[in-house]
């Protein structure tokens, strides 16, 4: 292996969303030391703006099909990379908006909170362009590394503690699988850049070695049996963490196992095929049947994270092209659905200081509009037309169906059932139950201006997903080199009538 | 409006429900009237459909064709035929007799409009859909409103008082309370449907998977499906061939929401907790969208199938023809006779679907269209009564005709209706169904006819019970139905019923000019009054048909 740093200016371009964001990620913490009296607010509103000027030079970046890779391949900024990082980037700006009001929970270093965001934000952003096994392991240690301070950044508070304990305990134990399954991959093969190991031989070594790699991963994204961190995590962290944790992670986690599967493991797909559908079958069942027994708004929504990783790792199991457009469109139903759901359990956890199912009950008479959001936010997470998750589901079903994924999808469509009761519970609380204290609730500008996003994403992409479809379509070109499902020309439409 | 009538019919009332959320609840006479308004745009148009289009010509009319997505070969693509037309009629009829009749509704008006009006533009949407992706979409779409309606605005049973034990626990807020078959409050009622309906609507979407992967076409478009899927589909597996197993999952997947006889159990309890207008249109439209949507994927892209296995429903039909009598004629509860006898009647379609004969067919798409309209007056009175009395308990109930004279001769007029007496647009579709099955199922229609007696004895019972004998003092506060609109919804439907009893002949072209070409798909059986067409010449159709070894027509069915 050799190293040569012959890099230029041009090449630096490539890396120039991630450098201003550190440059900016300084400014956030000197501003917030040098100028100790000013409100928090605005510091939220500093790191916006930076992440706001970085998802500008992504979408230039996408526009003008900028590409390229650093580093002797460990860097690469494809399309996909600039996808998963806008979906990041997006992520971290609506948890930020919609965590203003909250951070004022905290008794110390309010400011570092959102320093801590934004560098979480740019670990994952290094993530998506990982292309080897080691800055796979670095980036996904960097940005793990925020969510340890994070998750326990309730500091009076018994449940973050135990959350960031247990998060953290159990993500170092992922960190040391990771290792392993690097140092057994690189003895067995002696090559770190992915698409090297493509005609890599099938020995045991190499099977454990990716086996432990997607033990890490799936920690991330939390598939079952990698998820138990989940809900006691997802309970105990403050909610934006929550938020963030239940989306950005996996949108990266997502596109290593994209370019793991499909660039490095490509020749063992009949075996990871099972594998993923092992996985992806437990999941989805375990999760929504467990979600059922749920009594916090939090636990619940930790679990259908879980089983929506089920119907994700569906669309990876068809190893298609298509199969991964519909991880990717997936990905963003999920991102306003989540988030939107989050920022109303926020404001609600703001006003009433719960965060128990049963304190919602009677929310329309007292927020019709949260109450209408938060039902449009589960029923697209429950895939409910004409919502955005509707749509993501059925694409990942055509796909599947495409590569005779019948069982997959026999367990995802009743699994749509199972989720739909439990969304309902909450529905019924929110309308049907009476209010046991009447008075309206009342929410802050960045909050509505979240779930209006997620509004608005949920429902336009339900509506028309098309330019949706195009952009994920074009964003894995990097795969049109799998073969495509055999599908015969379209005959010419037969005359009308008759 | 010409060709975009479509458009009308299925945009206004979503585009009213839109308007809607930006009214606040205190303008309530705006509120209503957008409601109405929309309602009424989508109820001209579909009038405007109903009479412009043109049985001669058949085949779909009015098409509307957008792209959707082409990576998924989706298109929003709209069009009717003649068995849709009376459907969409009959859904935007139902859907302005339905604001009426919750015109006095205080608790979250918008809302409840804002739900009503997505119900029956998703229903409404179905019955125009000629992409299965859009089939379904609408199918689904229209579920998710019915558990708000009947979560919301809904009533419990009598049985619902006895769930609450003496220390005060609420058993029906248990996790198991949905396995609870005892309990019937209104959240029961509501979450049984939609999880039933879900739970089915699935199997059908995985039928609907399977004939989008085998016939290789890349495309949910009905119409080229049709033509080229049948023949791909011969493939063995699992000891059947694959189209019998995707047409079990379309026809028992779309039957539930029917309601075919064992899979009905959710559609009175249903009727029985939803509010007056929604019973409406859960009998009047929403049930059939199981019949229109096993006519439009499972006739029209599995004609073969369809008529090996039809004979399945031809059986069990007859069990929701009894089973459904017999429950209606015991049950208490007003909204329960008339959800039974709902669920009874939709045997009828089931056994005219069943014959596949052009005369029984034709009558089963008019049984739809008239059980709608008598259906949505009987439930329109039940709930009237309800709103008077607050009490839907028939032996309680009596000599309610001296207060609500009007409501009582109405009454009057829905039971006829129901049972289908002459003059009822029901006796020309019962008579079609009796008339065009009996070559094929004589055992069938005799039950059928047992089953218009059966109908008879429950709804003359109920009527009794509850407008003649002696009155409970406590009911003496009661009102007829004075105002204009309040009366307004029971003019339309009896004056619809009524009209196309007298006059059937428009509707029954364009109910036969959607069945013909299917029937003559499936059976190879030409109908005589198609055979003449203006550009094949009568004795080559004979003589293609032979070919095929088809069986020609004996005599001309009875028309």
């Amino acid at each position: 292996m050799n190293f040569e740093l012959n890099m230029t200016f041009a090449d630096l371009l490539l890396l120039l969303p991630e450098i201003f964001l550190t440059l900016w990620l300084c400014l956030v913490l000197i501003v917030d030391f040098a100028f100790p009296r000013l409100p928090k607010e605005q510091l939220a509103y500093l790191s916006v703006a930076g992440l706001g000027v970085t998802l500008g030079c992504l979408a230039w970046f996408d526009l003008t099909h900028i590409s390229g890779s650093l580093f002797g391949n460990m860097f690469v900024l494809d399309r996909m990379a600039i996808f998963f990082k806008m979906f990041i980037v997006g992520a971290s700006i609506l948890v930020i908006l919609a965590s203003t009001e909250y951070v004022s929970r905290f008794a110390f270093f309010r400011g570092e909170y959102y320093f801590l965001i934004v560098m979480s934000a740019l670990g994952m952003m290094f993530m998506a362009s990982a292309n080897d096994l080691l800055s796979l392991f670095v980036t996904l240690e960097f940005s793990t590394f925020g969510f340890y301070v994070l998750v326990a950044y309730l500091r009076e508070d018994l449940a973050s503690n135990e959350a960031g304990l247990k998060f953290f305990i159990l993500g170092v134990f992922a960190a040391g699988l990771l290792a392993y399954g690097i140092s057994l991959v690189y003895g067995e093969t002696g090559k770190l850049v992915f698409s090297d190991m493509a005609s890599a031989p099938a020995t045991p070594g190499l099977i454990i070695g990716f086996l432990l790699i997607f033990a890490a991963l799936g920690f991330k994204i939390g598939a079952v049996p990698f998820h138990t961190w989940i809900p006691d995590t997802y309970h105990g962290a403050p909610t934006p963490v929550t938020a963030f944790l239940s989306i950005a992670p996996k949108g990266a986690a997502i596109a290593i196992l994209l370019r793991l599967f499909f660039v490095a493991l490509f020749a063992f797909k009949p075996m990871w095929v099972l594998l993923l559908a092992a996985v992806s079958v437990l999941s989805m069942t375990y999760a929504n049947i467990v979600a059922i027994a749920q009594t916090n708004i939090k636990r619940l929504l930790a679990y259908s994270g879980i089983a929506q990783i089920g119907n994700i790792l569906i669309g990876l199991a068809a190893g298609t092209k298509m199969g991964n457009d519909a991880i990717l469109f997936y990905l963003l139903t999920y991102l306003f659905a989540n988030i939107g759901a989050f920022a109303v359990v926020i404001a609600m956890s703001q006003a009433i200081g719960s965060e128990e199912i049963n304190d919602y009950s009677g929310l329309n008479r007292r927020s019709p509009f949260l109450a209408f959001s938060m039902l449009l936010f589960l029923l697209s997470l429950a895939g409910v037309p004409p919502l955005a998750g509707f749509i993501g589901k059925i694409y990942i079903f055509v796909a599947a169906i495409k590569e005779g994924l019948y069982t997959l999808i026999t367990v995802g469509l009743v699994n749509i059932v199972i989720s739909m009761y439990y969304y309902l519970i909450v529905v019924k609380k929110m309308y049907i139950a009476e209010p046991i204290d009447p008075s309206p609730i009342r929410i802050s500008g960045p909050m509505k201006a979240v779930v209006y996003v997620g509004l608005g994403g949920t429902l336009l992409i339900g509506i028309y997903p098309q330019p949706f479809i195009d952009w994920v379509v074009s964003a894995t070109m990097m795969f049109s080199h799998l073969p495509a499902p055999a599908a015969t020309a379209l005959p010419p439409v037969p005359p009308l009538g008759g | 409006m010409g060709d975009y009538a479509l458009l009308y019919i299925l945009f206004a009332p979503f585009f009213g429900a839109l308007a809607l959320i930006f009214v606040s609840n205190r303008q309530a006479l705006l509120v209503r009237g957008i409601a109405a308004g929309s309602a009424f745009i989508s109820l001209i148009a579909s009038l405007y459909l109903f009479y412009a289009y043109d049985p001669v010509a058949g085949g779909y009319q009015f098409i509307q064709r957008f792209e959707w997505s082409r990576q998924l070969g989706i298109a929003l693509y709209l069009g009717v035929d003649g068995i849709g037309t009376p459907l969409v009629l009959a859904s935007s009829i139902l859907l302005f007799a339905g604001i009426f009749v919750s015109w006095h509704i205080k608790d979250r008006a918008k809302e409840f409009y804002i739900w009503i009006l997505i119900l029956a533009a998703a229903t409404i949407g179905v019955f125009m859909s000629l992409d299965l992706f859009f089939l379904y979409f609408f199918y689904e779409m229209s579920v998710i409103p019915m558990y708000l309606l009947l979560g919301m605005w809904g009533s419990h049973t009598k049985k619902y008082l006895e769930m609450t034990d003496p220390e005060g626990m609420k058993q029906r807020d248990s996790v198991g309370f949905i396995f609870n078959f005892g309990s019937n409050s209104k959240e029961y009622a509501a979450m049984k449907l939609v999880l039933f309906l879900s739970a089915f609507a699935v199997a059908a979407f995985m039928g609907i998977l399977l004939i989008y992967k085998y016939s290789g076409l890349n495309t949910f478009d009905i119409l080229v499906l049709r033509e080229h899927a049948s023949t791909l589909m011969n493939i063995p597996v699992l000891g059947t061939t694959l189209d019998k197993i995707i047409w079990v999952l379309i026809f028992f997947g779309f039957a539930s929401i029917a309601p075919l006889w064992p899979l009905h159990s959710w559609s009175p309890v249903g009727h029985a907790a939803a509010p007056a207008a929604t019973s409406m249109l859960h009998a009047g439209v929403l049930m059939k969208l199981g019949h229109f949507s096993i006519i439009r994927v499972a006739y029209e892209i599995l004609p073969e199938t369809t008529r090996e296995l039809m004979p399945m429903a031809a059986v069990l039909c007859m069990f929701s023809i009894v089973y459904g009598g017999f429950v209606a004629y015991y049950a208490k509860d007003t909204k329960y006779v008339i959800g039974y006898s709902s669920s009874s009647h939709m045997g009828y379609v089931f056994l005219g679907m069943a014959a596949l004969d052009y005369i029984s067919l034709s009558g089963a798409v008019i049984y739809m269209f008239a059980h709608a309209m008598a259906t949505g007056m009987l439930f329109s009175m039940a709930g009237w009564v309800y709103d008077q009395t607050h009490t839907r308990d028939i032996p309680s109930l009596g000599g309610l005709s001296n207060k609500m004279p009007f409501i009582s001769a109405c009454f009057v007029v829905g039971c006829m209706a129901s049972i289908g007496m002459p003059g009822t647009v029901n006796f020309v579709a019962e008579v079609m169904i009796i008339v065009g099955s009996w070559n094929k199922y004589p055992l069938q229609v005799v039950v059928a006819v047992l089953g218009i007696v059966l109908t008879m004895a429950y709804l003359f019972k109920m009527m009794r019970s509850l407008f003649y004998g002696p009155m409970d003092q406590k009911y003496s506060h009661s009102h007829d139905a004075v105002a204009f609109v309040d009366r307004l919804p029971l003019l339309i439907m009896i004056s619809v019923s009524v009209g196309f009893g007298l006059f059937p002949m428009h509707l029954y072209n364009v109910v036969r000019s959607g069945v013909d070409p299917l029937i003559a798909k499936i059976t190879h059986v030409v109908p005589v009054a198609a055979l003449p067409a203006p550009e094949s010449p009568a004795a080559s159709l004979h003589e293609q048909l032979a070919a095929r070894g088809a069986q020609l027509p004996e005599s001309p069915a009875a028309q």
